[in-house]
């Protein structure tokens, strides 16, 4: 099998960029703060890879979980709560006890 | 070019939480379809919630992870396939349907098995952790039942576990229910001198549930070996949060559980150990499955996604345990700097960081816990008894009633964000000031009066 050549620093951006343009589309408030910070942390931590093959191994997993994310992002948006989460909204009103 | 591309990509990605939800939230409104499904939770409208007597704005923050998980969506993901075109029953032997369905389970076997260092052969699926320890206590004292007539276990161990021991009692064994030390954690000694040369089974559990505490499984292991007695671990809790291998440990027996690891609920797993083999009696009898030690049909679905669970947990065990820590620091900081009177139940060194029980002084638990509906955490009794009673775990690290009454258990996770914390802070701090300003007992203490010299007069 042919090793994968490493991608350029471009489309590992883009990837990033990917990943952070699928995790707002989460309609879950915990979920898409997860996968923003998680990706932007996962790729932060490979920025220190020097082995090509190594680089390109993370790229391909980067990329298959963009995929899972994308499916995520749409059946998470089906099933979305009426309310949201206290969380997302401005300014919760004081509780009432009814 | 690329450089200015890049920090001009990090910069809007890191822009603080307010500018960024706002976006998100216009966005996610733009773009999510109107809900098709019933609302099952009273009126939903305007946003606003109506449950029980209380209207709350939103859906309430989510800090039981104790009691349970959210599911991972990459764990959605790797089930979703089994509900729709690979339904097959994984005992099918003649077809596709059941080949993949068995191929499927056999990689979630392993999977699992990789996370605790066990071979594959040694784990059999259940549906939970509570199956896993009736399995453990009960089949394994009725299969030795000639020669092993006792059982050592703690007085902190989940309720499954006790209540297994207390029918086993009944059955005619004896079981020594060891008292823990005030940080939760069980005295070696004692359970040196507790272990008999008939003793079966010792069951003490990894993490505690209520209080989080880490018992020294390591040291247990060696003592069991030992003294040729069978360690049983609850590690429900434990899994993928904190390293187990089950040869360092020198576990035999070991209950795992998949909604507590963002996995699905309704399943979970039992650690056999093979070498020197642990031999105990199947407690659900049918047609074999699982090697006779657990029959009915495995639920593929189900398997799958504790097995995804434990890939995942495997992977993001170092990520998760550093962020949980630093957000239970965060948590008990901020609470501490705004309050006193704030006492951490456990020991605070042996600790899963996730989990943080607190005890408010002079403030009642069940008012604190109607103030903070926002928050979703838990009180020391609501998980074991429907009663006011409080904590039996709280009570067993000898933990005043009172105090019992007004501990939080407050359950951080994977999916925690640090607004979270600093909400929930602001919350408890809140309601706590309010609680003790009109609590008499507190303005006494202010005072200097010691409350336990107060004579109370009688009416």
């Amino acid at each position: 099998m042919a090793m994968a050549t490493a991608p350029s620093r471009a489309e590992v951006l883009s990837l990033l960029r990917s990943f952070l343009q699928a995790a707002r589309k989460f309609s879950d408030y915990n979920i898409r703060e997860y996968a923003a910070r998680r990706a932007i942390d996962g790729f932060r931590g490979n920025k220190a890879l020097s082995d090509p093959s190594a680089i390109a191994a993370a790229f391909a997993d980067g990329m298959s979980q963009l995929e899972v994310a994308k499916r995520q992002a749409a059946v998470y948006s089906s099933y979305a709560p009426k309310t949201k989460s206290v969380m997302e909204v401005k300014m919760s009103p004081p509780e009432r006890y009814d | 070019m690329a450089a200015a591309a890049a920090s001009r990509l990090l910069r809007r990605a890191l822009t603080p939480a307010v500018a960024r939800r706002r976006f998100s939230t216009a966005a996610v409104a733009a773009e999510t379809p109107p809900s098709p499904l019933p609302s099952a939770t009273g009126e939903e409208d305007a946003g606003m919630v109506s449950m029980k007597g209380v209207r709350i704005s939103g859906r309430p923050l989510y800090l039981d992870m104790q009691a349970t998980t959210p599911v991972d969506p990459r764990v959605l993901d790797a089930m979703l396939p089994f509900y729709l075109s690979r339904f097959g029953n994984p005992h099918s032997r003649t077809h596709l349907y059941g080949w993949e369905s068995e191929s499927a389970v056999e990689a979630a076997r392993a999977s699992v098995a990789a996370l605790v260092a066990a071979d594959p052969k040694e784990i059999f699926f259940t549906s939970g952790a509570t199956e896993s320890n009736n399995i453990s206590v009960k089949g394994l004292m009725r299969f030795h039942r000639a020669r092993k007539r006792h059982v050592v276990t703690t007085q902190t161990e989940h309720k499954c576990v006790l209540d297994s021991c207390r029918h086993l009692q009944q059955e005619g064994f004896e079981v020594t229910y060891l008292p823990v030390r005030p940080d939760g954690l069980v005295d070696l000694d004692h359970l040196a001198d507790a272990i008999r040369p008939d003793t079966g089974l010792v069951s003490v559990m990894a993490v505690n549930n209520e209080i989080g505490v880490v018992q020294p499984l390591e040291e247990i292991g060696r003592l069991c070996r030992e003294k040729g007695a069978v360690f049983h671990t609850d590690a429900a809790q434990a899994l993928g949060k904190i390293p187990i291998d089950v040869e360092k440990m020198g576990i035999g027996l070991m209950s795992l559980s998949g909604h507590k690891i963002y996995g699905p609920k309704g399943v979970g797993a039992l650690y056999v150990r093979r070498r020197p083999r642990v031999r105990i009696e199947p407690q659900m009898n049918g047609g074999g499955q699982e090697r006779g030690i657990r029959s009915g049909t495995v639920p593929t679905p189900l398997v799958v996604g504790m097995g995804a669970a434990c890939e995942i947990a495997m992977k993001e065990m170092d990520y998760d345990s550093r962020r949980i820590s630093a957000l239970q620091e965060r948590l008990l900081n901020g609470i501490r700097a705004k309050l006193d009177g704030v006492v951490v139940n456990g020991s605070l060194e042996h600790r899963y960081p996730g989990n943080l029980n607190l005890s408010f002084a002079f403030v009642e638990g069940e008012s604190l816990l109607m103030g903070l509906k926002e928050v979703a955490v838990s009180s020391g009794s609501a998980c074991t008894s429907a009663s006011l009673e409080p904590s039996y775990v709280l009570r067993a690290l000898g933990v005043d009633e009172d105090m019992a009454h007004t501990s939080i258990r407050f359950g951080i996770g994977r999916f925690t964000t640090e607004a979270e914390i600093d909400k929930a802070i602001e919350l408890t701090v809140r309601q706590v000031e309010k609680l003790r300003e009109m609590s008499p007992l507190y303005e006494m203490v202010k005072e200097g009066i010691d409350i336990k010299s107060i004579q109370w007069a009688q009416h």
